[in-house]
């Protein structure tokens, strides 16, 4: 390895075998940028400045000082943003000293205020500039000779690197373009002049908010936290997977010893879904930490004996998260072991937490496992392991269609926990979970305003703070039900406006989360069009990001196709799997389909026990939308089985209602042309038909006008035209003739005996 | 005697328009035997580093001492004198005299107008080396801790761009070449180093350095086979050494073997790194006699002691460890080698603190000495202090990702911290990179087998089996875990197969565990009713003490059984090995292992 740290060669400082990583003992030291900043400072105490310059200026102090050092040229436009006449006035001190000599640069510091004694002034000792100044006294008094002598030479570097270039605009750029060209450019008798360029090839200067420069200990420190940060608040903000890496390789190899880096590695790692390098990075962290932890020299609470149990549920979490569970089960086991081994309740409790979700990722029944958890969570005051056990719990309630006011009762409650302790998280997650449970419902007005009050709910964390947008997976989930809700209603355009929201450079959750219902939407809405050859190809996509999802879309292709067998075959592997894996909704939709199926072989009487089977399914989960889409089925059956009366009865007693006011626009058209025909048949014996019968299929027309479903509308053109000429409306018996036959030429396929289809 | 081929070197030099001194290369082909070419060729690369001040090249001159010395005439003649040479002769003397005197910039300065190879050659030489010892000097006083990782050498940049114009216009020799490579990967610049180096190599075959500076390039077998070299005696070298490094130990000792045939046979350094080769495989007396070898030819050598060293800790050798532990510190102290020396002694006396106090001292006088990190990781194992160990072992593999050891000693680190899920990592690591050890594989079937996967558990010790146990334990690991899974016919299996082995081996390992074998084989047997079989292994087991009383309640057994049947004619008192009854667990085709 080349980059090993050459930084042990004289300064080996071990004690009991271990290298401490702050070996100088000092977090922080004079370098060129701190001069200029320290220059600022004394120019803000020392001139004249007109106070809204100054706020602006005083604003700018905090990101300068904890920012990574910058170059001149940034550092000056940033401050003549705010006070020209300030920067100006930075720039000749600066000039005083890197073209004068080393006694200038010493009369400098000599000549600062000096916190101790200036007390009203606003670098007084324990203000934050007093106490940057204290420090940067310190590290220069620190100073050996040559190290004062470094120092200068590197600030006269630092200022003409500045100044050599023609134009102060773009300091990063032409260092950039002369990497490739001081190859040429320079002779070697020149070298000395060289010296500058090859300087700046060491540190090319983005105009990011970072350079590749070493950081500072706290300079690292605060990057880590704030990309860690922005990586589980707001992934769009966090630098892109490989910059990350990138510049995190940079930090290890100026300070090996920094390891909160190789947890940031770790997560990053995460990202972009390599295990490899994650759970590399992930034991490393730790492997470093326990050094670190070291000092409490106890197997207690503090100590490595800590660090140990949370190695090893980090190491479980990692597992889980790339599915493979056994190996999480052992390693949650191990963590669980040593926890009970030292009393570590709070660490249980984690790794409880962990328990249940590993059990409900594997399919099992968890519900006692998260109830105890939960009421330990309580026990210990643990708040936001007991509100993510309960919202689990609501979760489970929810499939296992535990009754509507218990779960938001549930709900409500963590929602006042959440917001006593500000788990602003949780609260996404919440909102979220509710819009889902909503949805499930098949209320879709009711998701569609939590949804809507979840994307618009001002951030409560602080990196945007007061700004409607937040990256994180409860949002994610919210704009995919959101654009599922409007994909009902046949506004795809709303789609592509909310996929601009998501993060888009690495395969996140959310990212997935978005694939599967973009490739949805898509899906559903070829096979409404009746473009079947469009919609084959998105079902591999989809099987590749939900295995069920999939086996259920290509039963629903097979079926379009007329390649019954195979259909059927697929929908009895995939009700058996579902029910086994306990996905209700699924298993209603599989029987349905199952009837349809049924319906192509005119097997009506034996459709019937299905649906019946699938209502009762539906009602005791309370699932509306599936359950009125199943009394659509039923009511169909019926008229088939030649009782249109006791279909019509069914249709307004249970259906008719809930599908207008939540269902989606194919629902809505398809019970309207039911009910027509229903009707139809149903006065059959009267030769005379109400005219009102016309009013609900000309709205189901416009309905699968609005979905370009042409197959559908060549029905309903049928239907329209025989209505009419049984009412004796020539002329618009002919015009619905007319569209019927404009329809069926453009179709060309032959038109199924309009009572075959729902 | 085996025949390849080298490019001859002519006659020490030629002089090419350019005024350039390139030993170049013809294709006469010559053998291996004509050793008194070799030996020319090395005199003059030897006088040709030297005049360049390339003071480890000292491989060379060991080679030609290990060859037969020449007769006056023989000795090949000194490179011819350009006009080039001449008129730098003054400065060049001059500048080699501040060069050996340290004073680098000096020499630099004086040799700056200088146009032959040779000044150019010492001039960048200097050059970089000022720029190490200032980059040394700084990270003493740098300017902060961070700033530590970054001081490097400042002359570096300059050299390059100096060095790629001049070796684009194609001026550049052989040793030019090779310090153009050691500044691009002092830069990191992996790849175009290695394309120099084999250039350098390709201009200067004989020159060591470069392809010792390569070998440090070189990371897998792969990558060695793509690189084109010239065919010359000394790639023979580098390949063995290539072979060690990658741990292809065979190999390398079969081209070793080659090459003391082919004359080397006085050579240390051959002889060192076939002991090194044998030390790597765990072949320990092969090693140590060899070692004892090199004592005698060169006694006052101290490179490879450290693993000298090793080998006599791990024979135990109290006495001869202390001796060679008190002759190499009178001979210097202050080398790496003698403190891991001194390190190992003090860890078999059990002074384990000391131990690690002289592993921090190597560590001191180098950083990157890989073997001390692992040592000082093992004796922080032997105190218990296990976080130091980590923080050991995790340097060491800073330095070399591949050290098995040290990934070996996390996982025995965790193992002790009862974390058999977490060190199965570490051991998986340590096996990927000597997938044929079976000493990771049993601490991997261990670990399977405290997590209670013994699937998993039983293929890691079938497979320990397999590629040659060292410890022996794999079998009988294997079979206890046969036992307690209920699986009896395996299990017997198992046992005998390790009783075979423990007898085949010769060597009187740890008998105890051989009574267990037999105590299982002769219950085993008896429920079979093989009631001979049984009587044997309980006749056995009364060798060994513990077993005993069962061996002899068995005996009472058998004969009460037997009384009920018949008499039977067993011979008893046969040796077990050509007896070994297999009836019913089928006879295997039994190969003994010799570890």
């Amino acid at each position: 390895m080349a980059s090993v740290h050459e930084s042990l060669y004289f300064n080996p400082m071990m004690t009991n075998g271990v290298v401490h990583a702050n070996v100088f003992g000092t977090r922080d030291w004079v370098s060129p940028y701190k001069i200029s900043l320290m220059a600022l400072l004394c120019e803000m105490t020392a001139s004249k400045i007109s106070l809204p310059e100054r706020r602006r200026l005083n604003k700018l102090i905090l990101p300068l000082q904890q920012g990574p050092d910058l170059s001149l040229g940034q550092f000056l436009k940033t401050v003549e943003e705010c006070c020209p006449q300030t920067a100006y006035a930075v720039k000749l001190k600066l000039h005083e000293m890197a073209n004068g000599e080393l006694k200038d640069m010493e009369y400098f510091f000599y000549d600062l205020p000096n916190p101790y004694i200036a007390f009203d002034s606003e670098a007084y000792k324990t203000s934050v500039v007093g106490l940057f100044m204290r420090h940067m006294f310190l590290a220069y008094d620190k100073l050996s000779f040559s190290q004062v002598y470094k120092l200068y030479k590197s600030l006269q570097q630092y200022y003409h690197s500045h100044y050599a270039k023609p134009s102060d605009g773009q300091v990063g750029l032409p260092a950039l373009v002369a990497d490739d060209s001081d190859m040429d450019l320079t002779n070697p008798e020149d070298a000395v002049g060289d010296r500058i360029d090859k300087e700046e090839l060491d540190t090319p200067l983005h105009e990011s908010e970072l350079s590749r420069g070493p950081l500072s200990q706290k300079q690292a420190e605060y990057f880590l936290a704030r990309q860690a940060y922005l990586l589980k608040n707001d992934e769009n903000k966090a630098l892109k997977p490989a910059a990350l890496q990138e510049e995190l390789n940079n930090m290890l190899k100026f300070n090996p010893d920094f390891a909160e880096a190789h947890y940031l590695n770790y997560l990053n790692s995460m990202r972009v879904q390599d295990i490899f390098l994650s759970a590399h990075s992930l034991l490393h962290y730790f492997d470093r930490l326990i050094l670190s932890g070291n000092e409490g020299k106890s197997n207690g609470d503090e100590g490595y004996g800590r660090s140990l149990r949370y190695a090893a549920l980090n190491l479980a979490s990692l597992h889980c998260r790339f599915g493979h569970y056994q190996q999480a089960d052992l390693a949650l086991q191990e963590a669980i072991r040593i926890a009970q081994e030292s009393n570590d309740h709070v660490c249980l409790q984690h790794c409880l937490s962990w328990l249940y979700t590993l059990e409900q990722t594997r399919g099992s029944d968890s519900t006692v496992l998260t109830e105890d958890s939960v009421k330990m969570a309580a026990h210990f005051c643990l708040p936001y392991l007991a509100s993510l056990g309960i919202q689990s719990l609501v979760q489970q309630g929810a499939t296992q269609g535990k009754t509507a006011h218990k779960l938001m009762d549930a709900l409500k409650d963590t929602d006042i926990l959440h917001w006593k302790h500000s788990l602003s998280e949780l609260i996404e997650i919440s909102l979220a979970q509710t819009t889902s449970i909503w949805r499930m419902y098949g209320k879709s007005t009711m998701a569609l305003q939590q949804a809507q009050l979840l994307l618009n709910m001002s951030s409560l964390e602080p990196v945007n703070f007061g700004v409607q947008q937040n990256n994180t997976e409860a949002f994610a989930v919210a704009l995919c039900h959101l654009a599922e809700l409007h994909a009902e209603q046949v506004t795809y355009l709303i789609r592509s406006r909310l996929s601009a929201a998501l993060p888009r450079c690495c395969v996140s959750i959310s990212q997935l989360l978005w694939m599967l219902c973009d490739l949805k939407i898509q899906f559903e809405r070829h096979m409404n069009e009746g473009k079947y050859h469009l919609a084959e190809p998105l079902v591999t996509a989809i099987s590749a990001l939900n295995k069920t999802e999939g086996l259920y879309r290509k039963a629903q292709v097979l079926k379009a196709l007329n390649r019954s067998t195979e259909a059927y075959s697929i929908l009895q592997r995939l009700q058996v799997h579902c029910e086994k894996t306990k996905c209700t909704e699924v298993v209603i939709r599989v029987m349905l389909s199952t009837a349809e199926l049924h319906w192509e072989s005119s097997g009506f009487s034996t459709a019937l026990p299905l649906l019946l089977q699938a209502l009762a399914l539906a009602r005791q989960h309370h699932l509306q939308s599936l359950a009125s889409e199943t009394i659509l089925h039923l009511a169909f059956t019926q008229l088939m089985l030649g009782v249109p009366e006791q279909a019509l009865c069914v249709l307004h007693e249970a259906c008719i209602e809930p599908v207008l006011a939540h269902g989606a626009v194919m629902d809505k058209g398809r019970a309207l042309l039911l009910t027509a025909r229903c009707n139809t048949l149903a006065s059959l014996p009267s030769p005379h038909l109400p005219a009102v019968l016309l009013i609900p299929i000309s709205e189901a027309a416009a309905y699968f006008f609005r979905l370009n479903c042409k197959e559908r509308l060549r029905d309903v053109h049928y239907l329209q035209a025989q209505l009419h000429r049984s009412l004796g409306q020539t002329s618009q018996c002919n015009k619905s003739a007319m569209l019927f036959r404009l329809l069926d030429q453009e179709l060309q396929s032959p038109a199924p005996p309009v009572s075959m289809r729902l | 005697m085996i025949i390849l081929f080298w490019d001859q070197a002519g006659n020490g030099s030629d002089v090419t328009p350019g005024g350039r001194n390139y030993l170049v290369l013809t294709t006469n082909k010559i053998h291996f035997g004509d050793l008194v070419q070799i030996k020319k060729q090395l005199i003059s690369v030897i006088s040709l580093c030297k005049e360049r001040g390339l003071l480890h090249s000292a491989k060379a001159s060991e080679l030609a001492f290990a060859l037969d010395p020449l007769p006056k005439d023989e000795l090949p003649p000194s490179p011819p004198f350009t006009e080039e040479d001449a008129q730098d002769l003054d400065a060049l003397t001059l500048a080699k005299s501040y060069f050996d005197l340290k004073e680098y910039d000096r020499a630099a300065y004086f040799l700056k107008g200088c146009c032959s190879q040779k000044a150019y050659f010492l001039y960048m030489y200097s050059r970089y080396l000022s720029g190490e010892k200032k980059k040394d000097d700084e990270t003493v006083d740098s300017l902060g801790p961070l700033e530590k990782g970054q001081v490097r050498n400042e002359a570096l940049r300059e050299l390059r761009v100096e060095l790629s114009k001049k070796h684009i216009a194609g001026e550049l020799d052989g040793f030019t070449l090779y310090l153009y490579g050691v500044v691009l990967r002092k830069l990191d610049l992996l790849k175009e180093a290695v394309e120099v180096f084999v250039e350098a190599i390709h201009a200067l075959p004989l020159h060591w350095g470069a392809w010792l500076e390569l070998s440090n390039l070189v990371t897998n077998i792969e990558m060695l086979k793509s690189l084109s070299l010239p065919d010359c005696w000394i790639k023979d070298f580098f390949m063995a050494h290539m072979y060690t490094e990658l741990q292809m130990i065979k190999e390398a000792l079969q081209k070793y073997q080659s090459l003391i045939e082919a004359g080397f046979s006085k050579s240390t350094y051959i002889i060192s790194q076939i002991a090194v080769a044998y030390h790597n495989i765990r072949d320990i007396d092969q090693a140590l006699a060899l070692f004892n070898q090199l004592r005698e030819q060169d006694p006052y050598r101290i490179d490879n002691m450290d693993t000298f060293s090793n080998l006599l800790y791990v024979k135990g050798m109290k006495p001869n460890l202390s001796y060679l532990a008190h002759n190499l510190v009178e001979i210097d102290k202050y080398r790496v080698e003698t403190c891991c020396v001194i390190g190992n002694y003090y860890s078999l006396r059990s002074q384990h603190e000391k131990a690690a106090l002289y592993f921090q001292r190597a560590l001191k006088l180098n950083p990157r000495c890989l073997g001390a990190w692992t040592l000082m990781g093992h004796e922080y194992m032997e105190m218990k202090n296990t976080s130091a160990a980590i923080q050991a072992y995790r340097h060491a593999i800073e330095v070399n990702k591949r050290d098995y050891r040290a990934w070996y000693g996390l996982g025995q680190t965790y193992e002790i911290l009862k974390m058999p899920f977490y060190c199965l990592y570490y051991y998986r690591k340590a096996h990927q990179l000597r997938p044929n050890d079976s000493r990771m594989l049993v601490a991997l079937g261990e670990s399977y087998e405290k997590l209670s996967q013994q699937v998993e558990a039983k293929k890691c010790y079938w497979r320990a089996y397999s590629v040659g146990d060292v410890e022996k334990m794999a079998l009988l690991k294997l079979a206890k875990l046969h036992e307690q899974l209920n699986e009896s016919d395996d299990a017997a299996q198992c046992y005998m197969l390790y009783i075979q082995d423990i007898f085949s081996c010769g060597e009187q390992l740890e008998h105890a565990e051989v009574s267990t074998a037999l105590r299982y084989l002769g219950q085993y047997y008896f429920k079979n009713k093989l009631y001979d079989e049984a009587s044997l292994c309980a006749q056995r087991c009364c060798d060994y003490n513990d077993a005993r009383e069962e061996g002899k309640a068995l005996l009472r057994q058998i004969s009460q059984v037997r009384d009920q049947i018949e008499t039977p004619s067993a011979d008893l008192f046969a040796p077990l090995s050509n007896n070994t009854p297999v009836r019913r667990v089928s006879p295997l085709n039994l190969i003994s292992f010799t570890p």
